[in-house]
């Protein structure tokens, strides 16, 4: 085991993919010569070269272009997009051209390629450079779409989207580049659509993803000190595949369900976890699943407006203390 | 509650914007208002903070009617700290949550609703809550009181007995739950008999009136009910006005973007007509019939066959027919637009309804109240008739539609109305509309 930041298990995570298989490439904005602007791919330019990792203009359009055809060709292309917003730019090509080859083609076409891209707020780099648009992804039919919350798993589940044969959109979290883990020495592979039981109570179940996860379970701390309320903490990871599985079984045992999203309101992944859970887990909820996300709003830059509209400790704490009895 | 048009007696509050306790700001909405006719925002009148609510949703009240109490402030309220301010929503949420619950223990008749997981599990143990406490907020019963009452066999936990009750021994339960009564054997049943195939189609659809329906229904019974109606038509040669239709409608259509039709002709012989014989443009107050100076005219406006308004064009006497036609018009879109304010159905003096489009022949409209008679404008059809002429009658092929009237029987006889019909029907057959228009 080796204590490695967020970032390094990112670039971590990459080398020992490209240094396996020698169809993996890498490109994206400013990742090779700077080591990328999170600094999340430093290192990987001088270990396997500028035809294997390569600098691009500032085009999504052409970046998930030249993926998508390197894919469809025999390759295994990472490619970045450096701000999660800016998959706006390239979504034709991700929803309407990756998404569907396999299918359209009926299996003579495939993308095996991992889009990775810097998603969520908490830096103040104001609404179009801090949205969480991991459910944009989760809406289109034939994506995967992967939201590690820690180091160890950054590593281990971007080495399995590279080795998975289906598209994989990789949401990187901007505001836990810094943070610290273990990661597991050697090579280390986890599994897409498996969630994680991070600690477990009797009184509700906390869903979380991403930066939301260290929140949730600071939340579950000060529930069980300051209102001798135990919680279940969920990290999701996977958006899709989902495990329903493990929700419903968590859920079951508590008969109470509360997601916390940082993305906007409506149509976020909680509402598709909730809409699951009143369909498939009815007969075990003791009372209303509540969602905790952001407000449906452009998000602000200024700093206290920006802690004022994502879920907060604070916030994740008062919510579940008042809902349950 | 305020008055919103001329004949509102009351009004329903549908919701309010603010609750007891929250500040208000002047002009800012406070709460909504549903009348007979229209829907509307009613702003606060000034800064202050909303003591008390007096009248709630739902509640219909006359106009006149107290329905809060705003207590004026001096100075603002301190403005909310980002842990305030962050506690708020979660306690916005929670206490839609706890709304609900408290809401579903209303319906429930008092007692706290049981939850899914609680009717499971009191389903699958063959139990049944009764009216009191489980250890749940308000007395809730909670899966654990289950779980827990079932682990001790169903035997009472070793508390003290309330004190009225006599010293029973196994009869007093902590939780209030009971074993179901072992179900009786049952009866041989008889031959199930086949069941009919199910119909596709429902036989029968119910489909709740919508507010504008409830209100026209209420209109039209108290309208017939207040009125003697009685009902008088002529058929009317539409010749001159299709000669000047031809001649202004292709350049209107350019320049105004929609088309000229017969209404703002009859419209504007109406406004006429009624100049000869006020009696017409009139109202019933007691024993009195009040006559108007001015035609306000309201126009009967069809919102897509899902109800009928009729807003009111003001001083129509003093617009051309050009005037009439964009009044009429820009009346129309706003009332499909749901624009207008109670000020639009208030003062109509008379009413023309127009079903002409559908080619029907005649209608007996309802009088629209107070007014004392309404004109309804059917379909204009060529038909061949008979012109007479110093050398003898010919035929022709003319544009014929009917007018017609119902009046109040109250307000003016037979021979009034039909002198006014008589009227109205030389006004439209013998102007030169070409040169009458605007």
């Amino acid at each position: 085991m080796a204590e490695l930041t967020y970032r390094e298990a990112v670039a971590a995570g990459i080398a020992q993919e490209m240094a396996r298989d020698d169809r993996v490439v890498f490109l994206g904005e400013d990742i090779a010569a700077a080591g990328g602007v999170f600094k999340a791919t430093v290192g990987l330019l001088e270990r396997f070269g500028p035809v294997r990792v390569r600098d691009t203009p500032i085009s999504e359009q052409a970046i998930v272009g030249a993926a998508m055809g390197a894919a469809m060709t025999g390759l295994r292309p990472i490619a970045e997009i450096m701000f999660s917003d800016f998959l706006a730019v390239c979504w034709d090509m991700v929803a309407n051209e990756i998404a569907k080859a396999r299918y359209m083609s009926d299996g003579q076409i495939e993308c095996p390629l991992v889009i990775r891209t810097a998603n969520g707020a908490g830096s103040r780099f104001g609404a179009q450079h801090s949205q969480s648009v991991e459910n944009w992804a989760m809406a289109i039919p034939g994506l995967k779409v992967v939201a590690p919350s820690t180091p160890a798993d950054v590593k281990g589940l971007l080495a399995a989207a590279v080795r998975d044969p289906d598209p994989v959109l990789f949401f990187e979290h901007k505001s836990l580049y810094a943070t610290k883990g273990e990661v597991p020495d050697g090579e280390h592979v986890d599994e897409l659509g498996t969630a994680r039981v991070l600690t477990r109570g009797d009184d509700v179940t906390i869903i979380a993803l991403a930066a939301m996860v260290p929140r949730a379970l600071a939340a579950a701390e000060r529930l069980k000190d300051e209102a001798g309320i135990s919680a279940t903490v969920i990290d999701l990871r996977s958006l899709v595949p989902l495990d329903t599985k493990t929700i419903l079984a968590e859920v079951a045992r508590t008969g109470r369900a509360v997601t916390v999203e940082e993305n906007p309101r409506l149509c976020g992944w909680g509402a598709e976890i909730a809409s699951i859970i009143a369909e498939e887990g009815f007969w075990n909820l003791d009372g209303p699943v509540l969602r905790i996300t952001t407000p449906h709003i452009p998000l602000p830059s200024a700093d206290h407006l920006e802690d004022l509209a994502l879920p907060s400790v604070g916030r994740i704490f008062e919510t579940v203390r008042a809902t349950l009895d | 509650m305020p008055q919103l048009g001329e004949t509102v007696s009351e009004g329903t509050v549908t919701i309010w914007h603010k609750k007891p306790g929250d500040a208000v700001s002047p002009d800012e909405t406070l709460f909504e208002v549903a009348t007979d006719k229209v829907d509307t925002e009613v702003p606060a009148p000034t800064r202050g903070v909303l003591a008390e609510i007096l009248v709630q949703e739902g509640e219909t009240v006359e106009v006149g009617t107290r329905l809060a109490v705003l207590r004026v402030e001096g100075e603002d309220a301190a403005p909310a700290g980002p842990e305030t301010a962050a506690a708020a929503p979660a306690a916005a949420t929670a206490s839609v949550a706890d709304a609900t619950l408290a809401a579903a223990a209303r319906a429930a008749g008092g007692a706290p609703p049981l939850s899914p997981a609680v009717r499971r599990l009191l389903a699958e143990h063959g139990l049944e809550a009764a009216d009191s406490s489980g250890t749940g907020r308000g007395g809730r019963i909670k899966p654990g009181d289950v779980r827990d009452f079932i682990a001790a066999g169903g035997k009472p936990t070793a508390t003290e007995p309330e004190v009225e009750e006599p010293a029973a021994t196994g009869e007093d339960t902590e939780l209030a739950v009971r074993e179901t009564a072992p179900e009786p054997e049952p009866e041989p049943e008889p031959e199930p008999e086949p069941e009919p195939e199910p119909a596709s189609v429902p036989d029968r659809t119910h489909t709740p009136f919508n507010r504008l329906r409830r209100r026209t229904a209420a209109h039209m019974v108290r309208s017939k009910a207040t009125s003697p109606h009685v009902l008088q038509a002529v058929e009317v040669d539409f010749h001159n006005v299709a000669h000047a239709r031809q001649a202004l409608g292709p350049g209107w259509k350019q320049a105004e973007g929609f088309s000229l039709t017969w209404l703002p002709f009859v419209a504007r012989a109406v406004c006429q007509a009624l100049a000869d014989f006020p009696k017409v443009n009139a109202s019933i107050e007691g024993d009195a019939l009040v006559t108007w100076r001015d035609v306000h005219l309201a126009i009967a406006v069809d919102l897509d066959f899902d109800g009928l308004v009729a807003p009111v064009l003001r001083d129509a006497q003093t617009l051309s027919v050009a005037g009439l036609a964009r009044a009429i018009h820009h009346l129309a879109r706003r009332a499909r637009a749901e624009e207008l304010s109670p000020d639009d159905f208030s003062g109509g003096t008379y009413t023309i309804s127009n079903s002409g489009a559908f080619g029907t022949l005649i209608t007996a409209p309802i009088i629209n109240q107070p007014q004392v008679a309404i004109l309804s404008t059917d379909g204009v059809r060529k038909r061949p008739v008979v012109i007479e002429g110093e050398d003898g009658d010919t035929i022709a092929i003319r544009p014929i539609g009917v007018l017609a009237q119902s009046f109040d029987h109250r307000a003016i006889d037979g021979a009034y109305s039909a002198a006014f019909l008589n009227r109205l029907r030389e006004i439209i057959e013998a102007s030169d509309w070409t040169k009458n228009f605007d």
